[in-house]
């Protein structure tokens, strides 16, 4: 980019930027106002995030169903909302955010997933933002997700799952769920943040077994693919992107078998393997290196 | 009259953005090569501004008037003005995955509930008379004043860097009272990180310039020049004793035994001894 061009870009980004604040709509991310009842829905990106939103949303709202444009109003993000509609949303509220550790987070709902998966449906996430081309490696993807050149506000994988699972594992404002867990019986997973609302005084939720079935089906892979289709140009996350490249992807796990290198993988769990282990996920390449996390992160899963 | 003075603010900032002056803070560029001063409030960071400060800068010593420029802290100034100048940068925040290069400095807990106690009274959070007991509760729950409790209670601030970051290569974890009892080991033992040869010319000459005592003088003549606490009670100095374990003869059993209740794992980790028993009794005085 010419350098005239790129400072004619930060000026009018400026200006937008004075425009926003002018007309009261700074994106709320991180200068969000935190309310003490807020309940927040943290996750790294790609690890099921969405899914749980519609989720979570299905069951709260059992009048009307979640899609893509009333997903903002119901469990909204805090980059794509301004600080003062998010202040204005009825009490208390459900957040979804992608932050490591932040003290001020009342009470957190914690969402993982196995990294090998989520590189892949990181690498894919970024084809679809064109960050990266269509032909670019995933090998050569991998070390880049692993440095967290991608986002890097919100830290590697590591660093996000690490900061808030050793910081309040054992705090009863905190959740933890595993994507893995929650596709396998997603029964139970809901069944335990009901438990976990009822707990924080959330607001009243039905939690019948036909309450929690219907969640599930109005938030299946099938219905939000459908709905994509129909709503992916209106909606803030995917406008802009590549349409020809879905956001709801594949909605498994295990993908990683069939699409990662075995350097790829190698790669992944001598980075982290300590921490995977510790919550649940099975290391397969022979590992050389030395343990490389400290003995806080043994443990974890309890 | 409210209504009015809402909408002057609101014009104050819309202002400031449009010519780009909002304090950086969270929002701050990282660069690759800058190094962070991190550590929870009045855990002598702003002596760690000297101290670090006129050991990576040569030229000029560091002032109270100089420092925003030749030390500056992330919350002053906006992200375009500190992008020039030089990147040794003070921040309060919990863990960042973005800081490249961090010398972390921890403090005794009991020590930093007095000073901060002092420092609210300086900056009018808390009225003269205000009860420590009282204000050690809320020291411990993070809800003295939100641009503070932002950023965690102490024990959250200190493990979040602490659990991540320890033993890696940009992370340096230092004692307060260490660094207290002997300055000149404690920046040659964290010269590698700065990239700096710490000779000891280089050392004495740091130490010297950030003396309490050469402060405690700096302060006298600059305090009405230093931008932060220019409106802050003048009766009460900012470069308080710059000691460590003044909380024995200030803080009262009851609140010893709140702070070692909430955090007494992590003060005994750090090396800072419990004077409760399990019954949270006092054994030692």
């Amino acid at each position: 980019m010419a350098p005239a061009q790129g400072s004619a870009q930060t000026l009018i980004g400026t200006l937008a930027q004075a425009w926003r604040v002018l007309i009261g709509r700074q994106i709320a991310g991180r200068g969000l106002t935190v309310f003490p009842d807020d309940v927040f829905l943290v996750s790294y990106p790609r690890s099921g995030n969405t899914w749980a939103r519609f989720l979570l949303g299905n069951l709260i709202y059992p009048n009307d169903s979640v899609t893509f444009s009333n997903v903002e109003s119901r469990i909204p993000e805090i980059y794509f909302n301004c600080d003062r509609f998010l202040r204005q949303l009825p009490r208390p509220r459900m957040l979804k955010s992608h932050e490591c550790f932040q003290p001020h987070y009342p009470r957190v709902i914690y969402m993982v997933r196995d990294p090998r998966d989520v590189a892949v449906s990181f690498y894919h996430h970024n084809v679809k933002a064109r960050n990266i081309a269509d032909d670019y490696p995933v090998a050569s993807f991998v070390p880049r997700f692993i440095a967290a050149e991608f986002d890097r506000k919100f830290g590697s994988w590591r660093d996000n799952v690490l900061s808030w699972t050793v910081l309040r594992k054992d705090a009863p404002r905190f959740l933890m769920l595993r994507y893995e867990d929650m596709k396998q019986d997603p029964i139970q997973a809901l069944t335990k943040v009901v438990d976990f609302l009822e707990r924080n005084s959330f607001r009243k939720i039905n939690f019948s077994a036909e309450a929690l079935q219907r969640a599930i089906d109005l938030s299946s892979p099938e219905r939000m693919r459908a709905l994509e289709k129909q709503e992916a140009g209106r909606w803030v996350l995917t406008k802009g992107t590549r349409s020809d490249k879905p956001f709801v992807r594949s909605a498994i796990s295990g993908v990683w078998k069939s699409q990662l290198s075995a350097d790829s993988v190698a790669a992944i769990e001598s980075a982290w393997g300590d921490l995977m282990q510790s919550l649940g996920y099975e290391l397969v390449s022979t590992r050389t290196a030395a343990s490389v996390e400290p003995a806080s992160v043994r443990g974890l899963r309890s | 009259m409210k209504q009015l003075n809402k909408i002057w603010m609101n014009l104050g900032t819309v202002a400031s953005t449009a010519l780009g002056r909002v304090p950086a803070g969270r929002g701050l560029t990282v660069f690759p090569d800058d190094i962070f001063l991190v550590g929870y409030f009045r855990s002598g960071s702003t002596w760690s501004r000297f101290l670090f400060g006129n050991f990576i800068q040569q030229n000029e010593p560091v002032t109270f008037t100089n420092m925003e420029r030749l030390v500056p802290i992330i919350y002053n100034l906006p992200d375009r003005v500190l992008r020039t100048l030089p990147r040794v940068l003070k921040s309060h925040e919990c863990f960042d995955p973005r800081y490249p290069r961090v010398i972390y400095i921890v403090r005794d807990p009991r020590d930093v509930a007095v000073s901060f106690y002092f420092f609210n009274l300086k900056v009018r959070v808390i009225p003269d008379g205000y009860s420590l007991d009282e204000f050690v509760d809320r020291f411990v729950a993070a809800n003295v004043v939100p641009y503070a409790d932002r950023v965690g209670c102490w024990q959250d601030h200190v493990l979040s860097w602490l659990r991540l970051r320890e033993g890696k290569p940009g992370f340096r974890m230092v004692r307060y009272e260490d660094l207290l009892a002997d300055p000149a080991k404690e920046l040659t033992r964290l010269a590698p990180l700065l990239r700096i040869d710490p000779t000891p010319e280089r050392v004495e000459r740091a130490v010297r310039l950030s003396s309490a005592s050469h402060m405690q003088s700096l302060e006298k003549q600059q305090s009405k020049q230093w931008a932060a606490m220019k409106d802050s009670r003048q009766d009460i100095p900012f470069v308080r004793e710059a000691k460590s374990g003044g909380w024995r003869n200030k803080l009262s059993a009851n609140a010893v035994r709140t702070i070692e209740q909430a955090w007494g794992a992590t003060m005994t980790e750090l090396g800072y001894e419990l004077v409760m028993d399990a019954d949270r009794e006092l054994v030692k005085g």
